[in-house]
């Protein structure tokens, strides 16, 4: 492989991850400043910590309650779509459909719709139409796990196609050729081979659930409500809450990191297959 | 901490409930018996006097009645379009939602609201004893329709107010360096030139004595339309420029040519007059919403400034979120002549008077437990307490409180100013386009903010783009 | 390989559930585009005016210099994002100490909120005493006010994007630098081929469509941001940050103008195609010629 310093490497990545890392500690900063020393000449270091953002936010039931939505709905969400993208992928990959890259191509343009004014059928659908008697996908968890599909979905197929064809095909005809079924060549020949991707994708698809702000702002209002729609909350026109939404943000990175570690070791088992590959 | 925390809100929910009258208590839960397993819907921005409705005066209308109550909290674009998109596809989602005064007349143009005054009459075994319209302040006839009768249980009302250092103006020191400055005794301005030149000055004085220092606050942000607000509600108002400038008796004119004002001569001066304010201010002004405006008093670089009522009582006594705890004092506005005996005589108004109800959309599936809700907050005898954990008053029963009367010190008579001189504030114009001409002209404005386009020019594309807006709507023939 | 039916068959939940979420409202927002329907105008009702609102929007002014914006926007965010995120994908491929905890560390940014990102930046730019133009004063007497100057602004909406997105980048073009094989770069290396020659004739053509798909995602995410600009400048100074996420919000939440609104998003929506087509066709078709 290509030479390679590893102190150069260490020093450059520790200034890469200062540069990343530092709006981040401003967020906790803020979180741990009462708010009457925000306005004021600001210093890096931080001289006494003040708690009391903390201590309201932790006590607050109904935070609680749009944590273990948001988590739920992403999760939720990452899986459903990870797992139709990656069927997807493989019948586009792998099929002779009629039209296929049209169907490719049609798929992304879903995510280009500007969400502002999709909100209104949206809530029309939410309300109306999907409606069965009572009920409503209006303010449901299910109904926005399906709801984030119209911009994860395309993103995850996009993102996994790539790796889906890059897997030989040989591979998947050797095996049919030993007499596996479909189910089989995609669970033993395919999926580990497209663990790195897959990971990437059960991410990202994550974090664009996790962040979500428009379309649960409007489409979700007592049982459903997440995170991100609780954090908006304390911008009011008596003035921002700059401290409480600090701390409320710098709890919810907690969930979002343990996810995001776990999930990172595949790619790590990807970078490990390769190395066998050889 | 946490124990604390939790025994801390046990003792306040207690003690409201001592402070309630006890013997009404018959009339709720004969009265909820009805609609027993009910669960109103509300929705409403999350500010205190809402919070106080969602942490202590709902559960408290539940456990009388049986009817369960959840209020949404929900920032403030978001809950206007959640309540609008609501009523519109006629959902029923919302039993009670909140009203600002400045959209009260777009929903009653669409007749999303119930007669609240009709509905009480029309079923008397809806009607809470301890209830009384009458008691409400002159607010709530911001809330009322053409017949008269009321749409909207005020909860908070507030005026923007002149605040001022009073460390500051009382310093023998600076007050010797204003006299030998400007040859006047340093006080509240009364004019436009006497603000002017007291801010000048302390900008000057903080400059000099290298203090993080400035004369006046401006709430300028250049794409936030608190900037315009400031502009339309707050300073146009004091030169004599009402009702954004558009003239509703004749034909929505906005434009000089037209017979409007918005770019007469006083709004070109009011202009200017803000626009060097704006210059002098600290430099955060150009991105200052009222949030940063509440702050940047709070934080004491401001030595005064026009600032909303509901952030005067925090800056004034919360010592977590303000510098200058105890130093402030409060005034009225500076005018123009003419503009106070305008104000005095109904024909115009000095300044601000801002806050919201709750309405009862007419969508609802469940009026008459929401009717009962809205009375319940609209009592006499929950505002006391509300009105210390949340200051605002709309109801004349709260002025005689004690807690009232000592928060009022404190805010150095911020309610005494309420209850005599509310009269000379105003709320937005009746207009049914409230915001769909403020963002039509917004852009314009903050062209002129950033200098793209110079006042006067500015002012007159404003004008004129506010009756074309207007014709597209259909209001300006 | 197997029957065409199984392939439809996997198929089949993408294009129901994006045609019931995707194509049904899609039809309705097309349908209002030809109607003038404001619920709070003189007349509250939907009224047909054909292609009214498609012949004011080619005059508007301030709609055609926010396409601009947020083309600028979109150029500048994107382009620094590819080779920002391509260059750390690679420094991940190499082997250094403390290499799980710097990756991990890098992608922090992805897991906090936009509504929240805005904010920190809004706090850290606020002029004169955010820390950023505090220090940029002390240290180089630069008066950094972004509520004043258009160009300070769009810089820190452009830096604001970098800094949030780029770790996405890294991530997709690291999933995909990792499925590569290794026999091309070693038969490369013997060859003698400069570094150079590798990444152009060999890394970059095989990467092409996951360097392709990471840029068609940021770019049409660039294009509809909404939250984060919102928070940090509200689109101002001026119209300089009012990109065309934001303008179309503006004019459907505030100003409830959902005819008008609902045409600029159809041909927003079309412009985002037709760039997003002319990228595909000129990156995508070629390889597919030259393998078939």
């Amino acid at each position: 492989m290509q030479k390679n310093n590893p102190v150069l490497m260490t020093l450059l990545w520790i200034l890469l991850s200062l540069a990343t890392l530092f709006p981040i500690y401003w967020l906790f900063v803020i979180s741990v400043k009462p708010a009457v020393d925000l306005f004021t000449t600001p210093s890096i270091i931080l001289e006494k910590v003040y708690w009391a953002n903390y201590a309201k936010v932790l006590t607050d039931t109904t935070l609680r309650r749009y944590m273990i939505n948001s988590l739920i709905i992403s999760s939720g969400n990452a899986l459903l779509v990870t797992t139709l993208a990656f069927m997807a992928c493989y019948a586009l990959s792998r099929y002779n459909l009629a039209g296929k890259e049209n169907i490719f191509f049609w798929t992304i343009t879903n995510r280009m719709a500007p969400a502002a004014v999709f909100l209104l059928p949206f809530f029309l659908l939410f309300t109306q139409v999907f409606a069965i008697g009572d009920y409503k996908l209006y303010d449901t968890r299910i109904g926005m796990i399906l709801l984030y599909c119209t911009f994860n979905l395309p993103f995850a197929i996009w993102t996994l196609r790539p790796t889906i064809d890059g897997i030989p095909r040989e591979l998947d005809e050797a095996a049919t050729v030993d007499g596996a079924s479909t189910w089989q060549v995609i669970r033993e020949v395919v999926f580990p081979l497209a663990r790195p991707g897959l990971a990437v994708t059960l991410i990202l698809t994550w974090v664009f659930a996790w962040n979500e702000f428009l379309l649960a702002a409007t489409l979700t209002s007592f049982n459903a409500r997440t995170i991100t729609t609780g954090l908006s909350e304390y911008v009011t026109t008596t003035g921002t809450e700059w401290g409480t939404m600090a701390s409320i943000a710098i709890i919810t990175l907690i969930p979002a990191l343990i996810v995001f570690t776990v999930v990172q070791r595949h790619i790590i088992a990807g970078l490990t297959f390769g190395a066998v590959k050889e | 901490m946490n124990v604390r925390l939790k025994f801390g809100a046990a003792a306040l929910i207690a003690g409201l409930m001592a402070s309630t009258v006890p013997a009404f208590a018959d009339f709720w839960s004969d009265a909820g018996a009805k609609f027993k397993g009910v669960t109103l819907h509300g929705v409403t921005e999350s500010t205190p006097p809402s919070n106080y409705i969602k942490d202590v005066l709902a559960p408290e209308f539940e456990k009388k009645t049986g009817i369960k109550v959840e209020i949404e909290t929900t920032s403030w674009d978001q809950m206007y379009d959640k309540a609008i998109k609501d009523m519109e596809a006629k959902t029923g989602i919302y039993d009670m939602v909140y009203i600002e005064q400045d959209i009260i007349y777009a929903y009653l143009a669409r007749n999303f609201l119930v007669d609240i005054t009709k509905s009480l009459k029309d079923d008397p075994s809806l009607k809470a004893p301890d209830y009384d319209e009458s008691h409400f302040t002159t607010f709530a006839n911001y809330f009322k329709g053409e017949n008269g009768d009321l749409f909207g249980v005020p909860m908070e009302a507030f005026i923007k107010i002149y605040l001022y250092r009073k460390d500051l103006f009382d310093d023998p020191k600076i007050k010797e360096a204003f006299k030998a400055k400007t040859g006047k005794d340093l006080a509240p301005a009364k004019t436009h030139e006497d603000y002017t030149q007291i801010a000048e000055f302390f900008t000057e004085y903080g400059k000099a004595n290298g203090m993080d220092l400035w004369g006046t606050t401006a709430q300028a942000h250049t794409g936030h339309p608190a900037s315009w607000y400031e502009f339309f509600e707050s300073v146009a108002p004091t030169f004599g420029v009402y009702n954004w400038g558009i003239d509703a008796k004749n034909n929505y004119a906005a434009s000089v040519a037209n017979g409007g004002t918005m770019n007469s001569d006083k709004s070109k001066a009011a202009l200017k007059y803000w626009l060097h304010l704006r210059d002098i201010a600290p430099p955060e002004s150009a991105a200052s919403t009222w949030t940063e405006v509440a702050s940047t008093f709070a934080a004491g670089r401001a030595a005064q400034g026009l600032v909303y009522g509901e952030n005067a009582a925090w800056i004034a006594s919360d010592a977590d979120k303000s510098k200058v705890v105890n130093n402030v004092g409060v005034a009225l506005p500076p005018v123009s002549d003419g503009v106070m005996a305008d104000a005095e005589s109904g024909k115009g108004y000095i300044g601000y008077y801002d806050g919201g109800a709750f309405g009862l959309p007419v969508t609802s599936k469940n009026k008459e437990a929401a009717l009962l809700f809205l009375q319940y907050i609209g009592q006499d005898s929950v505002q006391s307490g509300w009105a210390v954990a949340a200051p605002r008053i709309t109801n004349t029963a709260t002025y005689e409180d004690p807690g009232v009367k000592d928060m009022d010190a404190k805010l150095g008579g911020y309610y005494t100013m309420l209850k005599n001189d509310g009269k000379l504030f105003a709320g937005a114009p009746p207009y049914p386009f409230h915001a769909q001409v403020r963002e039509a002209t917004a852009p314009i404005f903050y062209r002129i903010l950033t200098g793209e386009v110079g006042p006067d020019e500015g002012l007159d594309q404003m004008a004129d783009t506010a009756e074309k807006e207007l014709k597209n709507l259909g209001y300006r023939k | 390989m197997g029957s065409n039916r199984t392939g439809w068959l996997l198929l089949a939940p993408t294009l129901i559930i994006l045609g019931g979420f995707g194509i049904v409202p899609f039809i309705y927002v097309l349908w209002v585009s030809f109607h003038q329907w404001n619920p709070f105008g003189a007349n509250p009702a939907m009224i047909y005016n054909g292609a009214d609102n498609f012949r004011r929007l080619v005059f508007d002014t301030e709609f055609l210099q926010s396409v601009w914006f947020t083309m600028q926007f979109g150029f500048f965010a994107v382009v620094s994002e590819i080779v920002i995120g391509y260059l750390l994908a690679q420094l991940l491929m190499r082997d250094f100490p403390g290499k799980s905890i710097f990756r991990t560390i890098h992608t922090l940014p992805l897991i906090v909120a936009p509504i929240v990102v805005g904010s920190v930046w809004r706090l850290m730019t606020t002029p004169s005493i955010g820390i950023i133009p505090y220090y940029l004063n002390h240290w180089f007497g630069y008066q950094m006010n972004i509520g004043s100057s258009a160009t300070a602004a769009f810089v820190t909406t452009v830096v604001m994007d970098i800094w949030h997105w780029t770790p996405l980048v890294t991530l997709t073009l690291l999933a995909a630098i990792v499925g590569l094989p290794k026999d091309p770069f070693e038969q490369a290396q013997i060859d003698g081929a400069n570094r150079w020659q590798i990444f152009w004739h060999i890394t970059l053509p095989m990467i092409r469509p996951a360097i392709l798909a990471t840029v068609f995602i940021r770019l049409m995410d660039a294009l509809r941001t909404v939250d984060e600009i919102w928070m940090l400048t509200g689109g101002g100074p001026g119209a300089a940050t009012r990109y065309v996420g934001l303008h179309i919000w503006k004019i459907v939440f505030p100003k409830t103008d959902y005819g008008y609104g609902s045409a600029i998003s159809v041909i927003v929506l079309y412009l985002t195609l037709v760039m997003c087509w002319l990228l595909y066709v000129g990156l995508v078709a070629p390889r597919v010629k030259r393998s078939t």
